[in-house]
């Protein structure tokens, strides 16, 4: 199957939840998150940065993710985001919520979740 | 790599942000830049392409801007400082600080190895001799009010005597007239045979008047002190004991109350045992009352303390006293023309000889403590300086100028309160190996312990010159222009003069101060050498010696205690290996005095006004000038002819006496007596002078009598004092192989007399040097401490000087100049703060080293070899330290100098 651009409106809605997902199980910096979840949808999502650091700092005023720099040795230091224990908890509901959607819409439409 | 930022910051303009968060913003976004770029690149696509791919990621302007602004996206959180520290994060900040500075000490190992090592020598050296200095002079001693206790004696500088003891018919007017002394006791110290049921042990003691326990303001602990009536001549033999002796013969018996023990074989009454306090005087382990007899006008035998009314200053006592001693004259009493009373207070009295040491010591630790703080200070301001670029990243980020100043103070503190914590660790080592070899010279009631204040004292000093100058380069950081900071210039430029300066007065004052601890330490060792190699007058090779006191019960008359050391001397002599043996009253170095004045007869006369030195008297048997290895210079040895209680009173003189009376001519056949006598001794022979006191001090006129002519013509007191006798044994082999037989005999002899002191006279020997050997060392020790510390800073501010010039040497070497020159330059630069250092160093030399005079025997405190020697040495170690930053400096690549624009 060709990755095919997807819905503005859709993919607006789920960055949130894919942000947050994948700072869960470590912290990662700006580019790794963007790199990520292009590779991961193969293709289907990208964000520019333009648009994806904005999104970051927002979490990050709520109080959902952490950003901080670290410095390793013999690199510049880069600024890495992890998820904090509210972020933890929107994370776990906006799972369900998303579960719950997907499932009344595989109800309704009968396509299968893939 | 293509530079995004100016892009970035365009993009960003309309989002207004503070400039702090848009920093880290634009350093963000460049990265992520960056990273889009080197895949593009990787990707085989041309340059021109992958950048404006790259910038493509930030297409949206305005969604970035708004997106920007509307996160509102807080700065990073910075640790309230101050008031606002209470309102929470302060701990945070600390930790956070704390954090950071551990890390930085553990980047930058050698340079934080360097701090806390200086630190903790200064230190060490400074708790431990500062801790023994005040053991000795600032502790109060452990009496009530220590401060109204005063040392009475007598002195006589027309007898050449500086102490020459307190006479009977004085101490009693003294007591009995003075009205500035609320009390006054006066005692001697004695030893004792003490016998318990048929154990003997050899104990020091101390008659004592009955007053002391008054003046010492203490009470016996169980039983009751002396009467008055007890300390009368003639007077009940009652004795008190000290805590230690109770607790060990007697168990801490109560019962021993009224217990009779024998000393020197005659009975006394325990009516008492003495508080753990009374240690004064000092290693009495028993007292008996000292019974003076006040009509005994000749002897100058008793020591006394007084406490002073509260009020009385020490001047309106010696004032009081001086008019009581002078009265007496009219009274009879002549020979209070010659002596005067003389009123130290009691430390002085014991310790005074070492004040000088121990101050010229604490100068020293005092100028290695400076020299430390300010290798510290230097050593702090060039990694300040170092840092400046880092510091001016963390000001653009945001950090306030409070925030860095907090940051760099944690470091310090951090590396101070290492420094300080090794250093008093070490100062208690350094305390413990020093008190352990202090001979036991010492009097008992002092205690060394490390001055826990004084360590906190240097540790905070120390700490707070790193601070200052730890903090210089943060405050200066404000004002450093952080752009260029930021592109590396400012870490390559030149140092401003300003710093350039502070560092060369840094230089100058360690060079200088470690110059006069040097030019101090070698004059001292200078001194310790002279000492080492004066002739002593005798020879302490092979020479065991003993002492041996005959108890005035069993050996009542001279003839019995001429016969016991005749027969003692001619069974030693009988033991294999042994070569020489004699019996003296006074052997060198043993601490012992008996003198009196004589008169020539034909000689000079010295009138009642006139200079009459004390004459040290020494009764011998006719093997002593062998055993101890005196060299005659004329005449004879005394025989055994001389050596009988009927035999003419022949004497040996010393050279210091013969010249005195005779000048330069032979003393043999001239005769002398005690002034008023009507017996006059005849000179046998003319012994080289010997160092009775010490090898550094001076020879008095001595006089040798034999021993049963002596002991036969005496006084009562002098017969009694003529008991204790000093056995010299000189041996083919080491001297320790026969104590066990010497032990057997006197055993056999009389199982009643015991011998003790029994040591060797090279023992006695080091440990009469030994004040001297420590503190001649200790300066050397501290000398090469503070050369190497100095030689360090010099190294380490040329180094730095050079690495900041390196653009400029660059510079120079691109347009012509050699290796040679910008190497002699270098050095030139370097020498002239050395040299100024030590010009500066000798000046203060000349100057202060009048303070060691004292000390210095015979060595003149300007010896111009040594201070041109040291002068000398210092420059070499200047040039060495300045050599090897001045060969770094002309080996700089010009090229690669340049290429830091």
């Amino acid at each position: 199957m060709s990755a095919q651009p997807i819905d503005h409106e859709l993919k607006k809605g789920s960055t949130e939840l894919l942000i947050l997902s994948l700072v869960e199980s470590r912290a990662r910096h700006g580019y790794e998150i963007g790199k990520l979840i292009e590779t991961r949808s193969q293709g289907t999502l990208s964000f520019q940065a333009a648009s994806m650091y904005p999104l970051l700092y927002r979490l990050e005023a709520r109080g959902w993710i952490r950003g901080r720099w670290v410095e390793k040795a013999g690199q510049r230091r880069r600024r890495y985001y992890s998820l904090t224990a509210e972020g933890r908890k929107v994370l776990a509901a906006q799972r369900q919520s998303w579960r719950q959607f997907i499932e009344a819409v595989h109800r309704i439409t009968g396509m299968d979740y893939a | 790599m293509p530079d995004w930022k100016e892009a970035i910051r365009t993009r960003l303009a309309p989002a207004k942000l503070d400039p702090a968060s848009e920093a880290e913003v634009v350093e963000e976004l460049a990265q992520h830049l960056d990273n889009c770029y080197e895949e593009l690149q990787a990707s085989g696509i041309p340059d021109e392409e992958c950048h404006r791919r790259a910038l493509a990621e930030l297409e949206d302007r305005d969604l970035l801007a708004t997106g920007v602004r509307l996160a509102q996206r807080p700065p990073s959180p910075t640790p309230a400082i101050g008031i606002a520290a209470f309102k929470g994060g302060y701990l945070n900040g600390v930790i956070h600080d704390l954090k950071f500075s551990f890390r930085n000490i553990r980047a930058k190992p050698s340079f934080s190895l360097t701090v806390i090592g200086m630190l903790a020598l200064g230190i060490a050296c400074n708790a431990a001799i500062f801790s023994i200095f005040n053991s000795l002079f600032l502790h109060p001693l452990p009496f009530a009010e220590p401060d109204q206790l005063v040392d009475l004696d007598e002195t006589a500088p027309k007898w050449n005597l500086r102490y020459v003891g307190v006479s009977c018919p004085d101490s009693y007017e003294w007591r009995k007239d003075n009205s500035t002394f609320h009390s006054m006791a006066f005692f001697r110290g004695v030893g004792y045979n003490l016998s318990d049921r048929g154990r003997a042990q050899r104990a020091d003691g101390a008659q004592v008047s009955h007053d002391m326990l008054d003046v010492l303001r203490l009470k016996p602990l169980i039983g009751r002190n002396f009467a008055p009536e007890e300390d009368k001549p003639g007077g009940a033999k009652v004795m008190l004991l000290n805590y230690d002796l109770w607790r060990t013969m007697f168990r801490s018996d109560p019962k021993v109350l009224g217990r009779i023990l024998k000393l020197d074989d005659e009975a006394y009454t325990v009516i008492g045992v003495l508080p753990h306090e009374a240690v004064f005087p000092d290693r009495a382990a028993l007292w008996v009352p000292l019974q003076a007899d006040p009509n005994n006008i000749s002897s100058y035998y008793l020591s006394g303390v007084g406490r002073l009314r509260p009020g009385a200053s020490l001047e309106h006592a010696r004032a009081d006293l001086l008019r009581i001693h002078k009265a007496m004259i009219s009274d009879g009493h002549r020979l209070n023309e010659f002596t005067f009373p003389v009123l130290t207070p009691l430390r002085d009295r014991y310790l005074g000889d070492l004040k000088t040491v121990s101050r010229v010591l604490l100068g020293a630790v005092g100028i290695l403590l400076l020299i430390t703080s300010v290798n510290i200070a230097a050593l702090v301001t060039m990694r300040g300086s170092s840092r400046l670029r880092e510091i001016a990243i963390r000001t653009a980020m945001g950090a306030s100028r409070g925030r860095i100043v907090a940051q760099l103070l944690t470091e310090n503190i951090v590396l101070a309160a290492a420094g300080g914590a090794f250093g008093v660790l070490l100062g208690a080592a350094c305390l413990r190996a020093m008190v352990s070899r202090i001979p036991v010279v010492m009097p008992q009631w002092i205690t060394f312990s490390l001055d826990w204040r004084f360590a906190v004292f240097c540790v905070v000093m120390t700490g707070a010159a790193a601070l200052l100058f730890g903090l210089a380069p943060a405050l200066q950081a404000s004002a450093v222009d952080i752009r260029g900071s930021l592109q590396g210039t400012a870490a390559c430029t030149t140092p401003p003069s300003s710093r350039r300066t502070t560092f060369g007065v840094l230089v100058v004052c360690e060079i200088a101060l470690a110059l006069m601890v040097s030019i101090s330490a070698s004059l001292l060792v200078q001194a310790f050498r002279k000492v080492l190699h004066t002739d002593p007058g005798f020879r302490s090779d092979n020479i065991s010696t003993f002492r041996i006191n005959l108890p005035d019960a069993a050996y009542d008359k001279p003839a019995l205690k001429i016969a016991y050391f005749d027969k003692l001397l001619t069974r030693l002599l009988a033991l294999p290996g042994i070569r020489a043996a004699g019996a003296t009253s006074a052997p060198p170095l043993g601490g012992d005095h008996w003198g009196g004045q004589f008169e020539a007869e034909g000689g000079r006369d010295a009138g009642p006004q006139g200079e009459n030195p004390e004459v040290l008297r020494v009764a011998a048997t006719p093997g002593y000038a062998d055993a101890i290895g005196m060299t005659l210079l004329q005449g004879r040895t005394f025989e055994e002819r001389d050596d009988r209680p009927d035999s003419p009173l022949v004497v040996l003189v010393n050279e210091t006496l013969a010249k005195h009376f005779w000048g330069n001519e032979s003393p043999i056949g001239k005769r002398i007596r005690q002034p008023g006598a009507k017996d006059w001794y005849q000179v046998i022979g003319l012994l080289r002078d010997e160092k009775h006191d010490g090898l550094d001090e001076e020879v008095k006129p001595s006089v040798f009598q034999p021993y049963s002519t002596t002991i036969s013509t005496v006084d009562h007191n002098d017969a009694r004092a003529l008991s204790a006798m000093t056995i010299i044994l000189r041996s083919s082999m080491d001297p320790e192989m026969a104590a066990g037989a010497v032990r057997e005999i006197v055993r056999g002899m009389d199982p009643e007399v015991s011998m003790y002191r029994v040591e060797t006279m090279a023992e006695q020997m080091d440990r009469s040097l030994w004040t001297r050997r420590a503190y001649s060392w200790l300066f050397g020790v501290f000398a090469m401490i503070a050369i190497l510390l100095a030689a360090a800073g010099v190294y380490g501010t040329v180094s730095y000087t050079v690495s900041q010039r390196t653009q400029e040497i660059g510079i120079r070497m691109a347009l012509g100049a050699q290796p040679a020159q910008v190497l002699g330059q270098v050095l030139l630069d370097g020498m002239a703060l050395v040299s100024i250092g030590v010009a500066t160093g000798l000046a203060g030399g000349l100057w202060a080293m009048g303070l060691l005079r004292t000390l210095l025997f015979g060595v003149s405190s300007h010896d111009p070899l040594i201070y041109v020697a040291v002068a000398l040495g210092m420059l070499c170690v200047g040039l060495l330290a300045n050599f090897v930053p001045a060969c770094r400096a002309a080996s700089v690549d010009p090229m690669r100098a340049l290429h830091f624009e």
